[in-house]
């Protein structure tokens, strides 16, 4: 895919040296219309292209562990516990590892509303311009949507008699899935120096 | 040759120039994997490019003729 829309900006690329190079050429008709691909309806093409490969990309775990301040998040999914619910669900791959933190946070910074992506940047700047928040706290609270877009519906979450109990608190947020009490332990940063890792065999992993 | 003549094929090469500069950087974007990438694509590259294509059709308005340059038939 990436290589595709690579080969097209080239195309693209070659497209407007000529038009650099010879702008006089566009007085006939056929170069009219060359023009018109080559300085307008590509460079829009390879834009469209690149923000769908960027937000691909955006999704990796690998992309999202790439900030130093995110790198002890991504080493909580190792440890060796499973009362760990970000670590249980990466290592039984309830989530699919490539994509782990998307899966559990498709509402948070670029993926969210308009208000998200600016949030989004502001962590960029923190990242690199003055220093991030430590912890990192996800404004609002984590929401319960993230966990019911996959258990909702689940025969084993909706036969638990505790969760059946609290249905309607928890679909309407009026109960947190982490804060309760029930599944209180997330990434746990604070504390991993402590905690045991999981060494996966595959790379794949 | 016109003078507005030189003004499009300027306005061509400017538009040539940032499109160019846009997607080079547009590929360095796409083959560097980290989270500035996508800074340096959005606010740099795509704005270059969209600079580039808005350059482009201005000069479009250049090349069309002024309906009373036209001679009127009887």
């Amino acid at each position: 895919m990436i290589w595709i829309l690579i080969c097209q900006i080239v195309l693209c690329i070659a497209l407007a040296c000529v038009f650099l190079i010879y702008p006089s050429v566009t007085t006939g008709t056929a170069w009219k219309i060359l023009a018109f691909i080559g300085l307008c309806a590509l460079p829009a093409l390879c834009i469209v292209g690149g923000m769908n490969i960027h937000m691909q990309r955006s999704e990796q775990r690998q992309f999202c562990i790439s900030c130093h301040a995110m790198a002890p998040y991504g080493q909580s999914l190792y440890v060796d516990d499973p009362t760990h619910i970000p670590a249980q669900h990466f290592q039984n791959h309830r989530v699919p590892p490539d994509t782990a933190c998307y899966a559990c946070h498709a509402d948070y910074t670029i993926y969210g509303p308009l208000n998200d992506k600016i949030r989004g940047l502001t962590r960029i700047y923190m990242q690199y311009v003055s220093t991030p928040p430590n912890p990192i706290v996800i404004p609002g609270g984590y929401k319960n949507d993230q966990c019911l877009h996959c258990h909702l519906g689940a025969r084993d979450f909706e036969e638990n008699p505790v969760h059946s109990a609290m249905m309607d608190a928890l679909t309407t947020n009026r109960m947190s899935c982490l804060t309760s009490g029930c599944h209180d332990t997330a990434h746990n940063v604070a504390n991993l120096s402590h905690e045991k890792f999981w060494s996966p065999t595959s790379e794949a992993q | 040759m016109k003078l507005s003549e030189i003004g499009i094929h300027r306005l061509l090469q400017v538009s040539s120039a940032l499109v160019i500069v846009g997607l080079l950087l547009e590929i360095v974007s796409l083959l560097w994997f980290h989270p500035l990438s996508f800074v340096l694509f959005a606010f740099v590259a795509a704005s270059l490019i969209g600079l580039g294509v808005l350059v482009y059709l201005a000069s479009l308005v250049f090349v069309a003729t002024p309906p009373d340059a036209t001679p009127r038939r009887k």
